[in-house]
């Protein structure tokens, strides 16, 4: 990889992602290896625990598609594909084929069949996340939850997870998730210093990396960008929001960015901006604060009511003062593929125009792809045209 | 053409006096436009491997036709999946997509536009148009699915033993109603050969697709709420049994302009090339 695949210095953190990666494969330290799937997972206990830990969301490949098909119907989505193709012992992905012990927390129906079925190939924990965020019940009952994980991990590990290790790490995590807000803060300038494919590969750190490390690299190049000059370029900024965008999924953002010289100015999916929206409680019981802080946390289209993360979507687009919003599902998403209608009207009730892309890991659609996207951002850039026309007039005549 | 007869006279009293072509590259056909000295010339081929000489041979197709020379032209706008690959070394040449340039063609040769479906060798989509100005305001595409394009269509006729024309004539003889409930192309052709050999008469399987394709396309666009006027674009716009099931599924007569709309998306590209070049982009 060469630096052009960044705007900002990000190879000196490309560079840790890879190395820990190889870490992780090459078993160094002998540490025992966890991995989980989803962002209502919280690391903090794996950190706590001393694991060597890595959110799997890698994906992208039609191969490790393929290779998932074998035990799925065609009508699961190719990422839920490609985790159980990654772990199969045929193929698969060295990376996965290392972990030790797999967590995920029951989101949408396909990940649970997926989980159910890389069982075979990995000890794995199936854990409850209930649907209902804002009940009081859910609270307790998530808590709950959370404490057979610590457990779980505690006996994976050979002992105890004490509550002062955990609260010590929802706070080194929120440092965290205050940093990459940070980041994506520089975003709302009019000539962002750092594109969208910059920030997806902060986000790619902060699920490989560990705090500490991710911390040190992190605030250098923090304070590198937030100097940077404007070069008075005024880009056509979007938001990208919808289905999990996987790490090696990037063709999308790519294509905006690089071929049509858009930007993406913020995320309002699980493995972009919005993961790190929301800041942990630091006092007090610290499972409370964990079953509490991943439910306030901003919503993926499965919890309900479906309303927030509607409120969230719409508030974003217009905090970023984005010109548009790509909403992109994967195919038979049962989350964001069925209820994209209320995203999209949503979003255009509210001002926004959207343009709806429905995707998978494959490329022969590549064409197309650009030939939508081109459109528009040709209707993006008339009504920006219109609007300096509307306001130059007005000045005039004012 | 009289380019007044075809787009009006409002329309070409804002033009510039210049010649301008729009070449639209399309996954089967490459089309071409060119406006000038008043007129309005067309020329049609099937696309080639390399698409720039495929654009070429319509370039000088035209300016033959028009009786010009190629230092008369002021601008070229290249669209359709072709577009990529076009440029010009003496000819200031700018890429548009097809989107915005179906929209422009039918907004020109149909001032009261508002919704266009647009059908062709590979896809099918809907735009909503300004009538004001003739811009996209919102559209919708299909992904990889080909059902209902001019591709999709081919392929049925031949099963049928029709030409591409036949297939949506004969279709207007249908007196049965069949019902194919497939959505997919894999799928709808062999519901095709399985309704061949119990006997159904090619005209109204054919029907039958029709319907079927065109439910699709209806579920497809309806999003967008097809305003009328409605114009229909595309290759497949002549075919007039697609029409006919798609105006009764929409519940609008379609509006029909006076020049093949197979050429709406390279009108529209010569005409935003007359725009260009009015704004000094030449």
């Amino acid at each position: 990889m060469t630096n052009s695949l960044f705007s900002a210095d990000l190879l000196p953190i490309h560079a840790l992602i890879e190395a820990e990666q190889q870490a992780f494969i090459a078993d160094e330290g002998g540490r025992k290896r966890a991995g989980y799937f989803c962002a209502y997972t919280p690391p903090e206990i794996l950190n706590a625990a001393g694991l060597r830990h890595a959110r799997l969301f890698k994906a992208g490949s039609p191969e490790i598609v393929s290779q998932g098909e074998r035990y799925t119907q065609s009508v699961f989505c190719d990422f839920s594909k490609s985790c159980i193709g990654a772990f199969d012992k045929e193929g698969g992905d060295p990376f996965y084929h290392a972990v030790d012990k797999l967590y995920t927390f029951h989101t949408c129906a396909s990940m649970k069949r997926a989980a159910e079925v890389i069982e075979q190939f990995v000890p794995t924990t199936l854990l409850n996340l209930p649907r209902l965020r804002n009940e009081a019940a859910s609270r307790d009952f998530f808590r709950s939850e959370i404490l057979h994980y610590r457990d779980d991990v505690a006996e994976l590990v050979g002992r105890a997870v004490t509550d002062s290790e955990v609260s010590a790490q929802i706070a080194l995590y929120n440092k965290v998730r205050r940093l990459l807000r940070d980041f994506s803060e520089l975003r709302k300038r009019p000539n962002p210093p750092l594109t969208g494919l910059d920030f997806l590969e902060l986000v790619r750190g902060f699920y490989y990396l560990p705090p500490a490390t991710l911390l040190t690299a992190y605030e250098k190049l923090y304070q590198k960008l937030a100097r940077t000059h404007d070069d008075g370029s005024r880009p056509i900024r979007l938001m990208i929001s919808g289905s999990i965008m996987a790490d090696g999924d990037r063709r999308l953002v790519e294509l905006i960015e690089r071929e049509i010289g858009a930007r993406v100015v913020v995320e309002d999916h699980c493995t972009g901006y919005r993961p790190f929206a929301h800041t942990l409680r630091e006092d007090g019981d610290p499972f409370a604060a964990l079953a509490d802080g991943y439910l306030d946390q901003a919503p993926c289209a499965r919890m309900k009511p479906l309303d927030d993360s509607l409120d969230f979507s719409t508030g974003l687009a217009e905090e970023y003062g984005v010109d548009g919003v790509i909403y992109v599902y994967l195919k038979f998403c049962a989350c964001y593929g069925v209820s994209k209608l209320e995203f999209l009207d949503r979003l255009t009730a509210s001002g926004v125009p959207v343009l709806e892309i429905s995707s998978d890991y494959s490329v022969s659609d590549i064409g197309q792809l650009k030939t939508r996207v081109e459109a528009f951002l040709e209707v993006l850039q008339g009504q920006r045209d219109d609007r300096i026309e509307t306001n130059s007039k007005e000045h005039v005549h004012g | 053409m009289k380019a007044n007869d075809v787009f009006g006279d409002d329309l070409v009293a804002t033009l510039p006096q210049i010649t301008t072509i729009g070449v639209d590259i399309g996954s089967r056909q490459a089309k071409a436009a060119l406006i000038g000295g008043g007129s309005v010339h067309t020329a049609i081929t099937a696309s080639g491997v390399d698409s720039q000489e495929t654009a070429d041979r319509l370039v000088n197709r035209l300016l033959r036709q028009a009786g010009v020379t190629r230092d008369d032209l002021g601008f070229v706008v290249g669209t359709g999946y072709g577009r990529i690959a076009l440029s010009y070394e003496d000819v200031p040449t700018t890429i548009v997509t097809e989107i915005s340039c179906h929209a422009m063609g039918a907004h020109a040769l149909n001032r009261g536009t508002r919704t266009i479906i647009d059908i062709g060798g590979q896809d099918a989509k809907a735009i909503r148009v300004d009538p004001e100005n003739g811009r996209v305001i919102e559209f919708i595409m299909n992904d990889k699915c080909a059902a209902g394009t001019g591709r999709f269509l081919e392929r049925i006729a031949e099963l049928l033993g029709y030409t591409l024309e036949e297939l949506g004539e004969r279709s207007l003889e249908s007196g049965k109603k069949i019902d194919i409930s497939s959505q997919c192309v894999v799928f709808a052709e062999s519901e095709v050969i399985s309704l061949k050999a119990k006997g159904e008469r090619p005209q109204d399987i054919a029907a039958a697709i029709h319907l079927a394709s065109a439910r699709r396309v209806r579920n497809l666009v309806n999003r967008l709420g097809l305003d009328p006027e409605i114009v229909f674009c595309g290759g497949v716009s002549n075919n007039l049994g697609m029409k006919q099931a798609l105006e009764s599924l929409v519940g609008h007569p379609f509006t029909t302009p006076k020049l093949d709309m197979v050429y709406a998306g390279a009108v529209g590209a010569a005409v935003l090339a007359q725009r260009h070049y009015q704004a000094g982009h030449a």
